[in-house]
């Protein structure tokens, strides 16, 4: 019978392995999509014009993350949730780009300011884009827009949370291995051969 | 107690398939942990490293190392027609192995500009075969950047049809990528498989699976419903 610690451990890494498998499968199944990227399907799209908006003025002026937080309020009148990527703004025709997006969902909106109307593109991406969108939130780009709504960010702490959980469901996985004697030779043979491998991609792709 | 790493107390000379399974399941899943743990070290630290670009530590671009240099090349040759082949050939003229990357609009037929990339290296190439020669700046990164290159190094690039792998080391590591997602997803299902086999484990497992799936359902598909 193995001691308290060896059960605790034991049960840890099943529980918290059991917590974090959905978010492990995520993570797997969207890497087959970025590996293998092809020509996206284009998915059906709805349109509809929103006319006599209440825009605040200077909102052209404004860049980053305050120009973010001035479109919250009017992208909500406009029953539009999600988040707010990189504004685009096309000053001839006074004119701002802005991609919303939702896991499964891509939404453009085309807001003039001049005549103070908003054209709303809305495209249903389906669920291997919704991997793909939450394998790569919140990703390194744009880091002070990036998690500019409340789901998004909920979605960096379980992002965050997986990675911790995942040294930890190694580290103990190790542990639990370590004390099983009749598989230590073939599990060091085992860990010795994934070194080897990974580091010897690792240096012939680097060096 | 009995667990899914523990060893079956007596193994029966005529043991049913079953238990044969039962086996192999748990071992393949310790042996496929104990393979691909570097793997999903780097894979798990990297990511957490990509989603923290303000935690400073980890900083490459700026810390990066340029050379830039000048060297002489020959036109590309005859058969060499496709701007692919053409880069490869100025690329053998330099001596500079990766993957390619295009990232502008080609206008003039003597002159060629693109990127070669592989984790840690960066080379960005204008070759002129008019006036013979090639420029390059070359940056190298430290190997906070070689990791987190790792992560994302497929050699394809989204929505870009030009951008595709193109050296024979990126699909290599591609095909890394690909085995360590399925060795992840065998671990996960011959988990989930361990604890069925578990009846005094079944509830609170019941929960946290369930937990775990209602949390992470909700940003695949209930974002989705609600909003």
């Amino acid at each position: 019978m193995k001691g308290p610690f060896y059960r605790l451990t034991r049960d840890l890494h099943l529980y918290l392995g059991l917590f974090i498998s959905p978010f492990v499968l995520v993570f797997s199944v969207s890497v087959f999509f970025f590996v293998h990227a092809s020509t996206p399907i284009v998915a059906p799209e709805t349109t509809r014009v929103v006319s006599g908006l209440d825009l605040r003025p200077g909102l052209a002026t404004l860049s980053g993350r305050p120009l973010v937080d001035a479109l919250k309020p009017i992208l909500g009148r406009l029953n539009i949730r999600g988040e707010i990527g990189f504004v685009q703004k096309r000053v001839q025709d006074d004119t701002l780009l802005i991609p919303v997006s939702i896991p499964g969902r891509a939404i453009n909106v085309q807001l003039h300011l001049g005549r103070r109307e908003a054209t709303v593109v809305t495209r249903e991406t389906g669920l291997a884009d919704a991997l793909m969108t939450l394998h790569k939130s919140p990703g390194g780009h744009g880091p002070d827009i990036r998690m500019n709504w409340f789901a998004m960010k909920a979605w960096r702490w379980f992002a965050d949370a997986t990675v911790y959980l995942i040294f930890f469901i190694t580290i103990s996985g190790v542990y639990l291995w370590a004390m099983l004697r009749a598989e230590r030779r073939v599990g060091l043979v085992l860990l010795f051969a994934g070194t080897v491998t990974f580091f010897g991609i690792a240096y012939a792709v680097s060096h | 107690m009995p667990s899914a790493t523990e060893p079956p107390a007596k193994v029966q000379p005529a043991a049913p398939p079953q238990a044969g399974f039962d086996r192999w399941n748990r071992k393949l899943h310790f042996y496929s942990g104990l393979f691909l743990i570097f793997f999903l070290w780097l894979f798990a630290l990297s990511g957490l490293l990509l989603n923290h670009p303000a935690w400073t530590f980890h900083e490459h671009w700026k810390n990066r190392q340029e050379t830039n240099y000048e060297r002489p090349i020959t036109r590309p040759r005859s058969d060499a027609v496709e701007d692919l082949d053409q880069a490869r050939d100025i690329m053998n003229q330099l001596g500079i192995e990766g993957d390619i990357l295009w990232t502008t609009p080609r206008t003039d037929p003597s002159l060629l500009e693109f990127q070669v990339r592989r984790p840690g290296h960066f080379f960005f190439i204008k070759a002129n075969w008019l006036q013979g020669s090639a420029t390059v700046r070359h940056a190298e990164v430290n190997v906070w950047g070689v990791m987190k290159f790792l992560h994302v190094f497929s050699g394809n690039v989204a929505d870009d049809a030009r951008n595709h792998r193109d050296w024979a080391l990126t699909y290599l590591w591609a095909y890394s990528m690909d085995a360590v997602a399925l060795g992840l997803i065998f671990m996960v299902l011959s988990s989930v498989y361990m604890w069925l086999q578990l009846p005094q484990k079944r509830w609170h497992g019941r929960i946290d699976l369930g937990l775990g799936c209602l949390s992470c359902g909700l940003f695949c598909l209930g974002l989705r419903w609600f909003f």
